[in-house]
């Protein structure tokens, strides 16, 4: 009796392949949206459980990056004599790259892993099969209202995050290191803009990542191995996966949207 | 699968199936196999672990499609129905998972109320009072509110039992209902398969290994083994019929036409006593 050796695939066109079904997937859950609309309790309930559950933790991690942000930026600044522009640069950094990044990565950490054990699991123990047979489309049911859900929730979170990061940046600034508050708010509010920083950075690059990690997290729970290990597996690879598209299309929108 | 269906008076079998063949991994789970499923019966199916009893369950609901041959329930060819045409035939089939499958996001009442909730409109009063009533069928309105994880084996899959009859289907699969039950637990779900086949005349198809507790609530059965039907009748005929097949099956001896070993290749040579031969 010998151990079964692990097998040896073509890692791109396995990558690849998991893109295109990943896109046909898509395809599928948009066709489902109609029919999740019947569900509309199921999308809320998904909504409370990767969003306001998240909570927590991004205002949290929101809070920390504003404060170390502003913490290095104001030792940076004071050499050259400009610790009035930190508050700016938190700003500006936080709405355009960090808010919408670091949130998505956090989301797909909190609520990605969560949506794909929890469907992995339902694969494993015949819940899906269940519902097939009792006429419920599983699709409409479970994938759409968490892919919805998570659409809808980034760029909310993203929001908390990134107000929670500025706030950060005004207690470390303003309250400890003695920046002045009007310079603090003034140089903010001139600078930053709405379109290019709030509606572009903040809102369409949260979107686009909500949808992504979304998509990934149900794509994976739906296509684990019912197993106790594939579970796990497809759990590490919404992560990996996710973070590694986030980045990606980070950089994407933000040479297109510059 | 309609009120139609069910009430047909005809003997024309509810499920037809023609030449079902299916191979999975290299293996012939069923090699051109024909099996006529009669009209407000409780018919059971049995055989040998693996040879694909839960797989044929599959193909009747269109669960899994078969490489060759076609299956008809009321007359319609399963493979041929669109997935709306599936999930409206679906409606009207019950199917006991083997392994219960109750959602585990919610109650045993929300379990059983699941299928109710999502076809139809019905006011919540009557929603609960049906609920109720198939609680109590199975023994279990006093764990209307417990978790699926706080149930034992058992009890799970009266739970799953009162989902699957729920609607008062026409059809209903049962994947090894008896699995797990207690004698008294046992005793209550063979009359309950009975009073739902006498009462409402709905077509009972189970996949089962106990013979004594078939040949209490079965009026036909159907043996298979090495993919083909290998003995049909009434329990009472297929345990007296003396082939090979139920002989041994019946029997339950080691050594027969229905092997106990799963291919392998020589055993002493495994052992690493290549110069040992049978």
């Amino acid at each position: 009796m010998t151990a079964r050796k692990p097998q040896r695939r073509n890692m791109v066109g396995q990558v690849l392949a998991q893109i295109g079904s990943c896109g046909l997937f898509l395809l599928t859950l948009l066709a489902a949206v109609p029919r999740s609309m019947r569900h509309f309790r199921e999308t809320t309930r998904q909504l409370w459980f990767v969003g306001a559950m998240s909570l927590t933790i991004i205002m949290t991690c929101g809070l920390f990056v504003g404060m170390v942000l502003m913490l290095q930026l104001y030792h940076v600044l004071s050499i050259f004599g400009g610790t009035s522009a930190s508050g700016m640069v938190v700003a500006l950094a936080v709405y355009r790259e960090l808010g919408p990044v670091v949130t998505a990565l956090l989301f797909a950490g909190r609520a990605g892993t969560s949506i794909t054990a929890e469907i992995g699991l339902m694969r494993a123990t015949d819940q899906i099969d269940a519902m097939e047979m009792m006429a419920v489309d599983p699709v409409a049911y479970v994938a759409t209202p968490r892919f919805l859900a998570g659409l809808i929730a980034m760029p909310l979170l993203c929001c908390v995050f990134c107000a929670m990061a500025v706030f950060g940046g005004h207690l470390v600034g303003v309250t400890w290191l003695g920046i002045d508050n009007g310079t603090f708010w003034s140089n903010m509010t001139a600078v930053v803009d709405v379109r290019t920083d709030i509606v572009n950075g903040v809102l369409l690059k949260s979107l686009a990542f909500g949808a992504v990690v979304s998509l990934i997290a149900v794509f994976q729970g739906f296509t684990t191995p019912p197993t106790s290990e594939g579970v796990a597996y497809a759990t590490t690879r919404t992560v990996v996966a996710s973070s590694i598209a986030i980045l990606a299309l980070d950089f994407v929108l933000t040479a297109f949207l510059m | 699968m309609t009120q139609a269906d069910r009430s047909q008076p005809d003997d024309s079998p509810l499920v037809r199936i023609r030449g079902l063949t299916t191979v999975l991994n290299g293996k012939t789970i069923f090699d051109a196999l024909d099996m006529d499923i009669p009209r407000g019966r409780v018919t059971a199916i049995m055989g040998p672990s693996g040879t694909g009893k839960t797989t044929l369950l599959k193909h009747i609901t269109g669960q899994m499609r078969a490489d060759a041959g076609e299956i008809l329930v009321g007359g319609r060819n399963v493979a041929g129905l669109s997935r709306d045409q599936l999930y409206k035939l679906r409606e009207g089939i019950g199917y006991l998972f083997q392994n219960s499958a109750l959602l585990t996001d919610f109650d045993v009442f929300e379990n059983v109320a699941f299928p109710l909730r999502q076809h139809t409109r019905l006011p919540e009063e009557l929603i609960r009072n049906l609920v109720l009533l198939k609680l109590q069928a199975v023994g279990l309105r006093g764990a209307a509110r417990l978790m699926p994880n706080e149930l034992s084996g058992g009890m799970a899959r009266r739970v799953a039992l009162a989902r699957a009859i729920v609607f008062d289907p026409g059809l209903i699969l049962y994947d090894e209902p008896f699995v797990g039950l207690d004698p008294v637990a046992l005793n209550q779900v063979l009359k309950l398969i009975r009073t739902l086949n006498q009462t409402l005349g709905i077509t009972s198809v189970l996949v089962a290994h106990e013979l004594e507790a078939v040949k209490q609530v079965a009026d036909h059965v159907f043996l298979i083994a090495n993919g083909k039907v290998v003995a049909q009748g009434s329990p009472e005929a297929i345990a007296a019929d003396g082939s090979p097949w139920t002989r041994q099956f019946f029997g339950g001896a080691a050594d027969g036409p229905v092997p106990f070993q799963y291919p392998a290749g020589d055993y002493a040579q495994a052992l690493g006593f290549p110069g040992v031969t049978k």
